[in-house]
C-alpha cells in the first residue's frame, strides 16, 4: 500500500512537469490517468483559496463537499486524493449526483454533463448559489464553470470566471486568480 | 637631616588617587560602551531577524496558490521578486513533503539546503536563516526558505565605531592624565628633594654659623689677652706691693688700712675683668632676652678701658629711658668689643672714642627697618675713617683692611649679624680722616629687661640679734676658713664641713638657718648635696658658690629658685646675700 503510494506520488509529481509522461514513460492510457488524477487533486486544492458565505455550511465543523455531477471521469481516485484532508476545519466529502442544484449541498460541484442533466443544465441549476463550479475543458461539452480546467504547455492549468463567482457569492483568492491562464470579469 | 614635607607626599597621593579614579572612570566607561555595543548588537540581530522573517512571511503568503498548484513558473517569479532585496543570499520553496521544489542563491552564497529545515529563525554567523511553513486554511501546503547575506565586518565596525571613538578617547584621555600625573609627581619628588638638601644645607650653615660665632669669641679674646694679661700684672703689682708694705710696717695702722684698701680695690678690678672674660667666653647658644643697653655698656666699662689702652679716652653718653632690646647679651658684648677693637686699631696714636645710647623713632620708608622705636647704640671714633669702597664691603664676612694675622674679616659682619638679630641694623657712616661712626639700630623691646639679682643694699649687713646659724661646705680649706672667718666677724655661728659627706653629718644633728655650699666638690658636688640638704632640712635657704664659668649648667643643676654667689666673691657681698635670704626666709629679726 504505502509503495504504491509513494510510486503514484512520483508520478504525480512527473506529471506537472511532463504531462506527457516521458518520464513516467507510461502508456496512454496510464498518461490520461495522470491528469485525471491531477485534476482530482486540484478539486480540493481549489479549496483553501476560495471563501463561502457562513451560510453554506451547516456548522462549524461541518464538511466540504465536493461534488461530482454527470459522468465520473475519477472513480476512487478523488476519494484517495481527499482522503483526510480538511479545509479550515471542515473535512472533505465526495459526492456524486447525477442532477446538480441550488440545494444539493456541494460547495465545489465538477460539472461533466450526463443524461439526466447537461453540463449547460446543470450549471444554470446552481446560479446565484454558493457553489464554485468546475468544469473540464474536452469533457461533457463546451460550458464553463467559474473554473475551467485546461491543458497548455502540457500542464494542467485552469482559467477563472470572475464574474460568476461573484454572482454565486463565493470569493476567489487572488492568490489563484494570479495563477489563472485567464480571467474573465 | 632627611625630613620630608608631609604636604608634598600628601600631593603625590593624590596625584595617585586621581589617577586610579582616571583609570576606574575609563574602565567603567568601557563597560557602559561595551554593554551598550552588546545589547545594540542584539536590537540589530534581532531587526535583522525580524526584517527577514517578515519577507519569509510574505514569500510563504504568496507562494501558497502556486506551491499548491505546482506552479513553478510563478513560484520562481516570486523568488525572483526576492533577489530585488540585495540583503537576501538564499530562497527555496519546498512542497509539503519537504522536498525542494523551486531554488534561488546568489553566486557568492551556498545554495539553500535540499530538504526544508524545521520552522523558525536562527541567527548564524552574521547571517538569518528563516524557514516559515506554507499554509492556507489549516492545509498545510509546504515551507519557504530565506537565507540574508552575512553582514560584512566593514559593516558591524562601522555599527560599532561610536564604541571604538569612546574607547579610543578614553585611552587618550587616560594617556594624558596619567603623564600629567606623573609629570606633578616627578615634580613633587624633585620639589622634595630639594626641600630635604635646603634642610640639610640649613642645618649645617646653624652648625657652621654656631662654630663661627665661637671663633668671634676666641679671636676677640685672642685680641684682648695681650692687655688683659698686662692689665693683670699691673693689678697683681698692687696688691703684691700692698701687703709687702703691710708685712713691712704691721703696726702703722693707718697706713696698713689704706694699703689694705688699695690692694682691695685691685682685687675686686681683677675679679670684675675675669667675671666678664669668663662670661664672654661661655659657650652657649644663641639666646634672645631683654635687657637695658645702657647697662650692658656700663658694665663693660672698665675692660673698654683696658681694651682701648692708655692713648684713647673713652666717653660714655647713655640714655636715662633705660630701654631695652631683645637680642643675646653676650653677642652684643662682643660686638662692642669688636668695634672698640677696630676703633683702638684705626687710632695707633690716640684719640678719643665715643660710646652713645640714645631713642630714635624710625618712621615709615626706611628700606630695612619697620617703623617703630629704635635703641641707636653708637661708637665713634676720631680715627683714619674709612672710603666709600670700604664702607660698602665693611660688613662683609672675611672682608679686612689689617695685615696678615692681625684680623679675620669676621669683626664687623658679627657686628651686623647682632644687629639684625635684634630686629634692626647697623649702618656705617664716615669719611676718610674723619673718624668713623658704626651704629647699631636695635629694635625697642616693650619686654621688661630682667635686672641682675643685686643684694638689696638698705639691708644692714651685720647679722641681727640673737644671731642665725649658718652652714658652710667647701672643699678648699683657704675658701672656707675666709668664708667662715668673715660670717663670724658679721656676727653669725657657723658650722663648717669640707664635704657633702661631713655636712649631712652636721645636719643629722641640726638645721641651721642657712646653707653655703661651694657647688664643685669631688664625691659629692653642691647639687648632689643640696638634693639630699633639701629632704633634712627643708625651706632652708642654699646659697651655691661658683668659680664656674657656665652658671647655665649650675643652674639647670640646683634648680632656677637657686642663689649663686659668683667666685671670688667680697665680704659685703656675702654679707648682703646673706642677710637677704634670711629677710626673704622670713628669719630677719624683727
Amino acid at each position: 500500500m504505502s509503495e504504491r503510494r509513494a510510486r503514484s506520488a512520483r508520478c504525480r509529481a512527473g506529471a506537472a512537469m511532463v504531462l506527457a509522461g516521458a518520464l513516467c514513460a507510461a502508456p496512454r492510457a496510464f498518461a490520461d490517468n495522470l491528469e485525471l488524477a491531477v485534476k482530482a487533486t486540484y478539486l480540493y486544492k481549489l479549496a483553501p483559496f476560495v471563501s463561502w458565505p457562513a451560510n453554506a455550511y451547516a456548522g462549524p465543523n461541518a464538511p466540504l463537499t465536493i461534488c461530482v455531477q454527470g459522468a465520473d471521469p475519477f472513480g476512487p481516485m478523488l476519494e484517495r486524493a481527499t482522503s483526510g484532508q480538511a479545509v479550515g476545519g471542515h473535512p472533505l466529502e465526495v459526492r456524486r449526483l447525477a442532477r446538480l442544484d441550488a440545494n444539493s449541498g456541494c460547495h465545489i460541484a465538477y460539472v461533466a454533463g450526463g443524461a439526466a442533466q447537461s453540463q449547460a443544465q446543470a450549471l444554470s441549476a446552481v446560479e446565484g448559489a454558493p457553489v464554485l463550479t468546475v468544469t473540464d475543458e474536452g469533457r461533457g461539452g463546451p460550458a464553463k464553470g467559474i473554473v475551467n480546467l485546461l491543458i497548455e504547455a502540457g500542464k494542467v492549468r485552469f482559467s477563472i470566471d470572475a464574474g460568476q463567482a461573484d454572482r454565486n457569492g463565493v470569493a476567489i483568492s487572488s492568490k489563484l486568480l494570479a495563477l489563472a491562464v485567464t480571467v474573465k470579469r | 637631616m632627611s625630613r620630608r614635607d608631609p604636604s608634598l607626599s600628601d600631593g603625590r597621593l593624590a596625584d595617585r588617587r586621581l589617577v586610579n579614579v582616571a583609570w576606574a572612570g575609563v574602565a567603567a566607561l568601557l563597560a557602559i560602551g561595551v554593554l551598550l555595543a552588546a545589547r545594540s548588537e542584539l536590537d540589530d540581530r534581532s531587526r535583522a531577524t525580524r526584517a527577514a522573517e517578515v519577507q519569509a512571511d510574505i514569500l510563504a503568503a504568496s507562494v501558497s496558490a502556486a506551491l499548491s498548484f505546482d506552479d513553478r513558473a510563478a513560484m520562481r517569479e516570486y523568488l525572483g521578486a526576492l533577489q530585488v532585496n540585495r540583503a537576501v543570499a538564499a530562497a527555496a520553496v519546498y512542497d509539503a513533503r519537504g522536498q525542494a521544489v523551486v531554488v534561488f542563491h546568489r553566486p557568492d552564497a551556498p545554495s539553500p539546503p535540499a530538504r526544508a529545515p524545521a520552522p523558525g529563525a536562527r541567527f548564524v554567523e552574521r547571517h538569518v536563516a528563516v524557514t516559515r511553513g506554507v499554509a492556507e486554511q489549516g492545509a498545510r501546503l509546504g515551507a519557504v526558505y530565506l537565507e540574508t547575506r552575512p553582514e560584512s565586518w566593514a559593516s558591524i565596525l562601522g555599527r560599532h565605531s561610536n564604541l571604538g571613538v569612546m574607547t579610543i578617547l578614553a585611552f587618550l584621555l587616560l594617556g594624558v592624565v596619567t603623564a600629567a600625573a606623573s609629570q606633578l609627581q616627578h615634580r613633587a619628588r624633585l620639589l622634595s628633594a630639594a626641600n630635604a638638601r635646603l634642610l640639610e644645607e640649613m642645618a649645617a650653615r646653624g652648625e657652621a654659623e654656631e662654630a663661627l660665632r665661637q671663633s668671634q669669641k676666641m679671636e676677640a679674646l685672642g685680641q684682648l689677652t695681650g692687655g688683659i694679661a698686662h692689665d693683670f700684672n699691673n693689678l697683681l703689682q698692687v696688691v703684691h706691693g700692698a701687703f709687702e708694705l703691710i708685712r713691712r710696717r704691721p703696726d702703722d695702722t693707718d697706713k696698713v688700712a689704706a694699703w689694705s684698701e688699695n690692694g682691695i680695690a685691685a682685687a675686686e678690678r681683677g675679679a670684675s675683668l675675669t667675671r666678664q672674660l669668663l662670661a664672654f667666653s661661655r659657650s652657649q647658644k644663641l639666646e634672645l632676652r631683654p635687657f637695658v643697653v645702657a647697662d650692658l655698656i656700663a658694665e663693660m666699662h672698665d675692660l673698654l678701658v683696658r681694651t682701648l689702652g692708655p692713648d684713647i679716652v673713652l666717653a660714655v653718653a647713655l640714655d636715662e629711658t633705660r630701654a631695652a632690646v631683645m637680642s643675646d647679651r653676650t653677642q652684643l658684648e662682643l660686638a662692642v668689643l669688636n668695634l672698640a677693637i677696630n676703633a683702638r686699631d684705626a687710632m695707633p696714636d690716640g684719640g678719643r672714642l665715643t660710646i652713645s645710647t640714645t631713642i630714635r623713632a624710625i618712621g615709615p620708608g626706611d628700606p630695612v627697618l619697620e617703623p617703630g622705636d629704635y635703641v641707636d647704640l653708637s661708637v665713634a671714633d676720631t680715627g683714619d675713617g674709612m672710603a666709600p669702597e670700604v664702607i660698602e664691603r665693611a660688613f662683609d664676612p672675611f672682608f679686612t683692611t689689617k695685615g696678615v694675622g692681625k684680623g679675620t674679616g669676621l669683626g664687623l659682619s658679627q657686628v651686623y649679624g647682632v644687629a639684625r638679630q635684634a630686629g634692626g641694623v647697623a649702618r656705617i657712616a664716615s669719611t676718610p680722616g674723619g673718624g668713623t661712626v658704626v651704629s647699631l639700630l636695635l629694635r625697642h623691646s616693650t619686654a621688661t629687661a630682667e635686672a641682675g639679682a643685686e643684694p638689696d643694699e638698705s639691708l644692714p649687713i651685720l647679722a641681727p640679734e640673737g644671731g642665725h646659724t649658718v652652714l658652710v661646705v667647701d672643699d678648699e680649706d683657704a675658701v672656707r676658713t675666709l668664708a667662715c672667718e668673715t660670717l663670724k666677724l658679721l656676727g653669725y655661728r657657723v658650722l663648717e664641713a669640707d664635704s657633702g659627706a661631713a655636712a649631712l653629718e652636721v645636719l643629722a644633728t641640726a638645721c641651721p638657718d642657712l646653707m653655703l655650699f661651694d657647688y664643685a666638690m669631688p664625691a659629692m658636688n653642691g647639687a648632689e648635696l643640696a638634693r639630699v640638704a633639701r629632704l633634712r632640712c627643708p625651706g632652708v635657704p642654699i646659697v651655691f658658690a661658683s668659680g664656674y664659668a657656665d652658671t647655665d649648667q649650675v643652674e639647670a643643676a640646683v634648680g632656677g629658685e637657686a642663689t649663686i654667689l659668683r667666685k671670688p666673691f667680697n665680704m659685703e657681698t656675702l654679707a648682703r646675700t646673706v642677710s637677704t635670704l634670711l629677710r626673704d626666709a622670713g628669719k630677719a629679726g624683727t
